[in-house]
């Protein structure tokens, strides 16, 4: 059969690559040729503006960025913003999910409401909380009032130790709602059958939540994590705005920031280049993380 | 949806639980609406009212020198109406190239077989793993040798298709009747006829996600403009934000202004096409490893 078809097979196979070769293109020229670039570049002393032909020095930006404090500042910083957003994210987002499921009325309401801040774009997240986190603002007022500690300023902005919890609280406000809706769909695809078969054989409500719902979430529970850990090791728009307005740097001087600055303020190519390898290759140690553990977890049902 | 019912007691009008759920609910709704309300609030009053203590969440009177200040700029120059305008533009180009080569090329993925059509869409999903922030560094020194600064160009070239969005469309046309479009054939439709009356027009529900999707990750996009817009005639929306905010620090009023100004369209998209955001950030539970 197949081998009379082979004109119209060959016809077809080409028709193939037309509409995948616009696309593949653009992916070598964006995507493929930048990361080798930056691979390659970060091998060498190289400055932007400068005239001189970049210098071939090895691994030094590696070894040199391995001893520099800036550098391993920027690790901290990156990894209490991702681990101090990510898992309450996980645990509330999940909380509030399971909540929705259970009202009769308003889900849809809730659910919206909820993803609202997820519509407005990071920088005005930004500007809106740094008017709340004002000294007369009412980020004071609140905290204020509920411990009843009037007139203090909590410095929001300015002490090095709430300016991360400040960024951690923007980003935590502005995805709990993304996640609360990824999670009400991965809850309402676990079938109800099993949870009739459950209350037939006696379990009570937080044992099948315990027994069904949670590992059968697992994948979800998963995907949301590693989502929720790619996406704020990138995190750039709140920690640069609050830097721009005259926030302390050092505390929030996140790995992006870092590599912006110092490509772009400082024209160390060669050098930022080798830190966007590092975050390269952490991100991609957490997509493989996913995938390990995704694939070993699959449950069908 | 009622499967995870964990304490429903018929009979009791409010159960203790269920009003602990209630209050969890409610304050988890304060917190996110609350700073909206905020923003729209205080974009209506003057500064010295925003810092008041309580703060007067009802403005007394309507404060529209706050609007024209976030419009006319520190230095009276109206930048405002260009930089809001590249933004529309970058975002709605953006998206109408994105939306066409990605079912493009999801519909050559799906719906042909070619020798290395595997490697073609492993190579396509790698390039999801490549975050942005990590090239941006060489993929601005490729605009630089385009000569893409301050140019429409930079700021769109390098965004005209995702993988994310060949994997959704990908994904949508795989079952989509082969059959279907062999008898299309045989009737002898051409092969970009089929793909633009047949194709696209049975994908809309996916477009339209994919197409909301990639407006807002352009509208939301500074860092990329950062780099390569630094001509005040070419930045957007997000750089005049920023750039604003660090000038106007002190005027609260003017600066909520400048972010309502910002926020509308994405709020307007919101309420109109709502189950498409939705269905937007569910796309990802579908998608296992």
């Amino acid at each position: 059969m197949k081998k009379t078809y082979s004109g119209i097979e060959k016809k077809l196979s080409r028709w193939g690559w037309f509409f995948v070769a616009p696309s593949l293109f653009f992916f070598s020229l964006f995507s493929f040729y930048p990361i080798l670039n930056a691979g390659f570049t970060s091998l060498f002393r190289k400055k932007i503006l400068s005239l001189k032909p970049p210098t071939f020095i090895g691994l030094k930006n590696y070894i040199y960025l391995l001893q520099s404090d800036d550098f391993w500042n920027s690790i901290r910083a990156t990894f209490v913003f991702t681990i101090g957003t990510f898992i309450p994210l996980l645990v509330f987002s999940l909380l509030l999910a399971v909540l929705i499921l259970n009202i009769k009325k308003g889900k849809k309401f809730l659910q919206l409401a909820y993803y609202a801040p997820a519509v407005l774009s990071s920088v005005v997240a930004a500007v809106i909380w740094m008017s709340i986190f004002d000294p007369r603002g009412l980020g004071n007022q609140i905290l204020n009032f509920l411990f009843n500690t009037p007139g203090i300023d909590h410095k929001w902005l300015a002490d090095s130790t709430m300016v991360q919890l400040s960024t951690i609280l923007v980003y935590f406000w502005k995805y709990i709602g993304y996640f609360v809706v990824i999670f009400i769909a991965g809850l309402a695809a676990i079938p109800g059958s099993l949870y009739e078969a459950a209350t037939i054989d006696g379990a009570g409500k937080w044992q099948s939540f315990w027994r069904i719902t949670f590992p059968l979430l697992k994948p979800t529970i998963i995907l949301v994590s590693v989502m929720s850990m790619l996406q704020c090791l990138k995190t750039f728009s709140t920690q640069y705005l609050f830097v721009q307005s005259g926030s302390p740097q050092a505390p929030i001087n996140v790995i992006t920031l870092n590599i912006y600055n110092t490509g772009i303020r400082d024209h160390l190519i060669g050098r930022s280049s080798a830190m966007s390898i590092i975050l390269f290759l952490i991100m991609l140690f957490f997509t493989w993380l996913q995938f390990k553990t995704s694939k070993a977890d699959d449950v069908s049902y | 949806m009622t499967n995870t019912n964990l304490i429903s007691r018929p009979g009791r009008i409010i159960s203790p639980i269920s009003l602990l759920i209630w209050i969890i609910l409610t304050s988890a709704l304060v917190f996110t609406l609350m700073p909206i309300v905020f923003m729209f609030s205080a974009s209506m009053m003057p500064s010295k009212d925003i810092l008041k203590m309580p703060f007067p969440w009802i403005p007394k009177e309507f404060h529209w020198q706050n609007f024209t200040k976030a419009i006319a700029g520190n230095d009276g120059s109206f930048i405002f109406i260009r930089n809001f305008s590249n933004s529309v533009i970058v975002s709605a180009v953006v998206t109408v190239t994105t939306v066409i080569l990605s079912s493009m090329t999801g519909y050559g993925l799906a719906k042909f077989r070619f020798k290395g059509r595997n490697i073609v869409f492993l190579a396509i999903m790698a390039t999801m793993m490549i975050p942005f922030e990590a090239i941006m560094i060489p993929l601005y020194l490729v605009a630089t040798k385009l000569h893409l600064q301050n140019s429409y160009g930079g700021l769109i070239i390098p965004f005209l298709v995702n993988a994310f969005g060949v994997f959704m469309m990908r994904q949508y046309l795989l079952p989509f009747p082969d059959e279907f479009l062999d008898a299309t054939r045989i009737d002898g439709a051409g092969e970009l006829s089929i793909f633009w009356h047949i194709v696209l027009p049975n994908c809309a529900p996916a477009i339209a996600t994919l197409s909301i999707l990639t407006f807002r990750s352009q509208w939301d996009n500074l860092l990329w403009p950062l780099l390569v817009a630094q001509s005040e005639k070419m930045k957007t929306l997000p750089l005049y934000i920023v750039k604003f905010a660090a000038e106007k620090y002190t005027d609260e009023g003017a600066m909520m202004a400048v972010a309502v100004l910002g926020s509308i369209p994405m709020l307007i998209l919101f309420f109109t096409m709502s189950r498409y955001f939705v269905s937007g950030a569910s796309v990802f539970s579908s998608r296992k490893g």
